[in-house]
């Protein structure tokens, strides 16, 4: 909200205190200055008479003027269409800083020009506060009689110049969008007195009313309405205009500016109907209106059941709260009144407003919340003015439904706890000063401070809240700085914060980036999932159809991933996530996922390059699990028969722990990667959970062997559909404890293996831990193993 | 031969040696069996008997100078025929052969761990909790009323009328809170993804993450807030930046603070990165609203906490000067792999 300067002065004494000190102090007492904006701007100007104007000798429009400044007679050029003999205007001397520049002196086509006559949106006045019938809007301000030739402050005298703030209110603090009350918070932080206009009760002011007036809602539950028979529709007196016009607010007439102005001061929305469009002489307040109506703004809106309207012989007369009818609107030839000052709903008025898309100033209000005596303040307030401004009379008595509720409140707190819970000591002294500048009138009983509070603090209900308000207005600045005094504790990471952090090591150190992708996925990515979790979780009310649901598996999003980085010419896309997933049922489960595609590890002046395969990244997932706890003794990789459609049919494989499985991995599928123009990728993904249930091998040291080991190459021919896993298992079986590794180091197919065979290169390695192995220890051994191969899968040694 | 003058010649020839097959031939010349050495000994024979064991003196004497000589100058050759090796052996320096790739973490993730790891190191715990949440643990339990814009479906993604994407992780204090079963002290933090209602743009994104702490004591004051602030700002920005508090609201704590730290960019003197205010505004903290105590089981009378959250992309985006939220979660390989450590 905009706090004029100007508007606080007259109930706040300003004097001695310069712009950026009051910022200073406001910003630190919890409100965040977001602009300081002046409302009209420009240095060395003043007011001049024209006393000649002619038209330019060498333009269609340009006129050539002799200006009265009073100290001299100025030459200047003018465009402005209205420009002309005689009368008074705003001049810009040479000099002048004006919003879009500076004022030089020129010569504009031959004719000398010292200065510029101006129109108010050159000084920076924005056009819809202007009068529509300014002439500013179609060429230069023209000035009445009243202004006098040489007058230094004319911006001043016009009612602009003002500096408004632009002020940040929490949602705890609705008063300060009222000038009244926000006048005693500035008051208080500037610890300046504070003097507001005292307001006369106006409800018993006039005759007997017949007029009629209920509620069927119990959004609202307080409802003032007076009549007002004769009032005469004018101009608003100046200082009401200038108000409304620091405040962005158009100046209409005084009975709808009074409205307007009432508001502001107090936070009561105020609406004032034509007296003439309610024969009936009645209102009801009704939820259940259903239909189209048309409001001031000449916009037709749909109102629906729950919406609050205004009625009048069942027939709407107004959107509560938010906006009034336009067939009951104040005209110029308006001469009696309804006023209406009630309390409506917060959040029924924040609904219909959000839905309608009119969010007003009454709106604004209603929704942040009033304070409980505003409704009659305001029409105290209003009926003092209409008198004053408006001729109002013809008083009838206030119709008044339902109640304000209002119970005052007093809060108690002690020195004790307060120095307590703020670490820092105040004297009773200090809080009771600022008890006493926020008008909380504070009273001793023993060691209790009580403070009454006003009706517009509702945010104050607690001793906590006299807290904040002591250490807001003293400062924070010399609150000491110190660490909790408590018992120790122990601060450690749970089990899956390790395991998630072990992951993130190996990985990152295989060369993986890690990834971090939305959890909001459309519906398509819903039916893309591995290791299905349950049906996705939609949400009532998306942003779009992309992010609908919330995702069940990590594939979708890593594969979009992909996706863009192979668009923006990344290559070599090894990446990884994890994240929790969710479904219907309450379900949900940590994942890892994995991506490898292009080259893993690349250096190829040296020839070496790991280009991304099914067998890199078994071999990578084996070796981070084994890592993390779950030995290759643990894990089996066995084929995958469900996924076929999104991961490569003979490419892929689960992984088990124990008989558990845990995750799916393998080249991702053929049609895939054609459909999306990808390049070929391998995926994982591994439900987390399975890990952090069952616990991680314990590392043990191995005693290191004393004794030499004694290693044999064996080159096997095959049949090729014989698995390497089997023979590996086969060697060990028959070699007993003496084979302490089997490893295969090659697989060649090709010149010299017959079709449907292929040789496998094996690495025995014996060893024993009782004595050296001497020759005649192995070679039975191995001899054994060979015929054992030999036997249950026709291998042969390779010539 | 004069023995002398053979001494002379040899140390000559093997002093000028030019290579190591000269000095061998020096060698099979002087001291083989038939060598020059061998031959004076041979002569010595013919020498009077008294005269015998002086000359045998003077020939081992030459024969150990010429051996030690040869000794030397092979030493020598050698040592320069390895130089002209290791020239030929010369390589490029300039070329970056051998490229391993070493992956990086998600930035979030670094600076989730850098807070984590800054509060373990105090005795504080981590806890997590789900992001499919209940209203109840989101907002009633956290003292948000039930008429707050925040539990609009306007602002937050409602699943049914009770559950939601949590929206701060100030969800995961409200279970820990209950938890607890009055078992005092708490002291956590609490970092994880949270959603709102936020078109994307450069500076708002509906998923972003945070991290909560909570302490729960007897006699947890607001200047201990101060203290711990302080240190996690010198813990993740280095040392030398003042913090400053200004009131603020939240529904959960009273009184309500926001923080400032002093302008990274600048120091404080003023920058467009501050405005020129020289603060930069990083989280909102305060103490525990004494109704969130209450709700939880834990006497308000008798104890008292505070509480804070942090923005982590806030804190990613000041850190590392990243000007746009999105970028964060674009995954863009460029961007990511910059990130090799907290820093």
């Amino acid at each position: 909200m905009n706090l004029s300067l100007n508007w606080l002065s007259n109930f706040v004494d300003l004097s001695n205190l310069d712009e950026q000190t009051i910022i200073d102090k406001i910003i630190k007492a919890g409100f965040e200055v977001e602009e300081v904006k002046k409302l009209g701007e420009g240095t060395n100007l003043t007011v001049g008479k024209v006393i000649e104007c002619h038209n330019h000798p060498d333009s269609d429009h340009l006129h050539v003027t002799k200006v009265d400044i009073g100290d001299e007679v100025l030459d200047i050029v003018c465009g402005a269409p209205n420009c002309r003999e005689g009368i008074k205007v705003i001049v810009a001397k040479v000099g002048a800083k004006l919003p879009g520049g500076i004022i030089n002196k020129s010569i504009i086509r031959g004719e000398v020009s010292n200065g510029m006559l101006c129109s108010l949106l050159e000084l920076g006045i924005p056009k819809e506060i202007l009068d529509d019938n300014s002439p500013s809007l179609n060429g230069i301000e023209e000035l009445d009689d009243s202004f006098t030739i040489g007058d230094n402050e004319v911006l001043k005298h016009l009612g602009y110049g003002d500096t408004l703030l632009d002020l940040s209110i929490y949602a705890n603090r609705p008063d300060c969008l009222a000038m009244f009350s926000c006048a005693k918070e500035m008051a208080a932080i500037l610890n300046r007195p504070c003097t507001l206009p005292k307001l006369e009760p106006a409800n018993d002011l006039g005759e007997e009313s017949d007029f009629k007036l209920s509620s069927e809602s119990h959004n609202c539950p307080h409802f003032i309405a007076k009549v007002v028979n004769h009032v005469s529709i004018k101009k608003s007196p100046k200082w009401i205009s200038d108000i409304l016009r620091s405040n962005g607010i158009k100046s209409i007439n005084n009975v709808v500016d009074i409205s307007n102005l009432v508001m502001l001061e107090t936070g009561q929305p105020m609406h004032f109907y034509d007296l003439r469009s309610n024969p009936h002489k009645e209102i009801t307040v009704k939820d259940d209106y259903e239909g189209d109506y048309t409001a001031l703004d000449g916009i037709t809106y749909h109102i629906q059941k729950g919406d609050l309207v205004i009625t009048s012989a069942n027939e709407p007369i107004g959107i509560a709260g938010i906006m009034g009818g336009d067939n009951t609107k104040i005209l110029d030839d308006t001469s009696g009144i309804i006023i209406e000052s009630a309390l409506f709903d917060a959040g029924q008025i924040r609904r219909t407003s959000n839905r309608l898309g009119l969010q007003t100033e009454a709106a604004l209000r209603y929704a942040k919340g009033l304070d409980p005596l505003a409704q009659q303040k305001a029409v105290d307030r209003a009926v003092e003015l209409l008198i004053k401004y408006a001729d109002a009379s013809g008083l009838e008595k206030s119709v008044i439904y339902g109640s304000d509720n209002y119970q005052a409140i007093t809060v108690s707190e002690t020195l004790e706890h307060l120095n307590a819970l703020l670490g820092k000591t105040f004297s009773q002294e200090e809080v009771l000063d600022i008890l006493r500048r926020l008008d909380f009138n504070p009273e001793l009983r023993g060691e209790e401070i009580i403070s009454h509070i006003p009706s517009y603090r509702s945010d104050i209900a607690i001793r906590e809240d006299i807290d904040e308000e002591i250490i807001r207005l003293s400062g924070f600045d010399d609150l000491p700085s110190t660490l909790p005094l408590m018992p120790q504790t122990v601060g450690k990471l749970s089990t899956r914060q390790s395991l998630r952090r072990e992951i993130e090591d190996t990985l990152t150190n295989a060369g993986l980036n890690e990834v971090l992708t939305y959890t909001l996925v459309d519906e398509k990515a819903t039916m893309q999932t591995l290791l299905p979790l349950g049906e996705a979780i939609s949400l009532l009310s998306p942003l779009s159809d992309a992010r609908k649901f919330i995702r069940t598996g990590l594939f979708p999003s890593i594969l979009e991933t992909l996706r863009y980085n192979l668009d923006h010419n990344n290559e070599n896309i090894n990446i990884f996530e994890m994240s929790a997933v969710y479904a219907q049922g309450d379900k949900s489960e940590e994942r890892l996922a994995i991506l490898l595609s292009g080259k893993l590890q690349s250096s190829p002046l040296l020839h070496q390059n790991i280009e991304a395969s099914f067998y890199v990244l078994k071999g990578l997932i084996l070796e981070v699990l084994d890592h993390i706890g779950y030995g290759k003794g643990r894990i089996s990789i066995v084929e995958n028969t469900e996924a076929t459609k999104i991961l490569h049919p003979y490419q892929s494989a689960l992984i088990k722990l124990g008989k558990e499985t845990i995750g799916i991995f393998g080249a991702i599928h053929p049609r895939i990667i054609k459909e999306q123009k990808l390049v070929p990728a391998y995926y994982l993904e591994l439900n987390m959970e399975a890990l952090i249930t069952a616990s991680p091998t314990k590392i043990k040291a191995q005693e290191i062997n004393r004794y030499p080991s004694v290693s044999r190459d064996i080159s096997l021919v095959v049949k090729e559909d014989i698995k390497a896993k089997d023979i590996i298992k086969t060697i060990e079986k028959c070699g007993g404890k003496l084979v302490s590794s089997v490893k295969v180091f090659d697989v060649y197919k090709g010149e010299h293996i017959p079709e449907g065979y292929l040789s496998l290169s094996l690495n025995i390695i014996y060893e024993s831990k009782e004595k050296t192995l001497k020759i005649e220890d192995v070679t039975p051994l191995h001899e054994a193993i060979l015929n054992k191969l030999n036997e249950e899968y026709g291998a042969n040694l390779r010539d | 031969m004069d023995v002398n003058l053979m001494e002379e010649e040899a140390l000559k020839a093997i002093e000028e040696a030019k290579d190591l097959a000269t000095l061998e031939n020096l060698r099979i010349k002087y001291l083989s069996k038939k060598g020059l050495v061998q031959g004076l000994l041979a002569e010595m024979k013919n020498l009077p008997k008294e005269e015998k064991p002086q000359f045998g003196q003077v020939v081992n004497k030459v024969k150990e100078k010429i051996t030690s000589a040869l000794e030397a100058k092979s030493l020598k050759l050698n040592d320069l025929a390895l130089d002209a090796q290791l020239e030929k052996e010369k390589i490029d320096l300039s070329l970056d052969a051998y490229t391993p790739y070493i992956g990086t973490m998600h930035p979030l993730n670094l600076v989730v761990q850098a807070l984590e790891d800054c509060f373990i190191g105090m005795g504080y715990k981590v806890a997590e909790g789900p992001e499919v949440e209940l209203d109840y643990y989101n907002f009633e339990k956290a003292n948000i009323p039930k008429d707050h814009p925040s539990r609009d479906m306007q602002d937050s993604f409602f699943i049914d009328v009770n559950t939601l994407l949590r929206t701060h992780t100030t969800a995961i204090q409200m279970r820990e809170l209950e938890k607890a079963h009055g078992q005092m002290p708490i002291k956590l933090v609490c970092p994880g993804k949270v959603y709102r209602r936020d078109d994307d743009d450069a500076t708002h994104s509906h998923q972003f993450m945070q991290c909560e702490g909570l302490v729960v004591g007897e006699n947890i004051t607001l200047a201990d807030l101060k203290g711990t602030l302080q240190f996690m700002v010198d813990s993740l920005f280095g040392e030398g930046k003042k913090i400053r508090f200004r009131p603020s609201y939240f529904p959960f704590t009273e009184p309500s603070v926001e923080v400032d730290m002093t302008c990274h960019v600048c120091g404080g003197r003023g920058c467009p990165a501050c405005k020129d205010t020289g603060w930069i505004e990083i989280l909102g903290s305060g103490m525990v609203h004494p109704n969130v105590l209450a709700i939880n089981g834990i006497d308000p009378k008798k104890y008292s906490g505070f509480a804070f959250g942090v923005g982590i992309e806030r804190v990613a985006m000041l850190k590392y000067g990243i000007k746009d939220i999105r970028d964060l979660y674009t995954n863009d390989m460029r961007f990511l792999k910059d990130f090799k450590r907290f820093d």
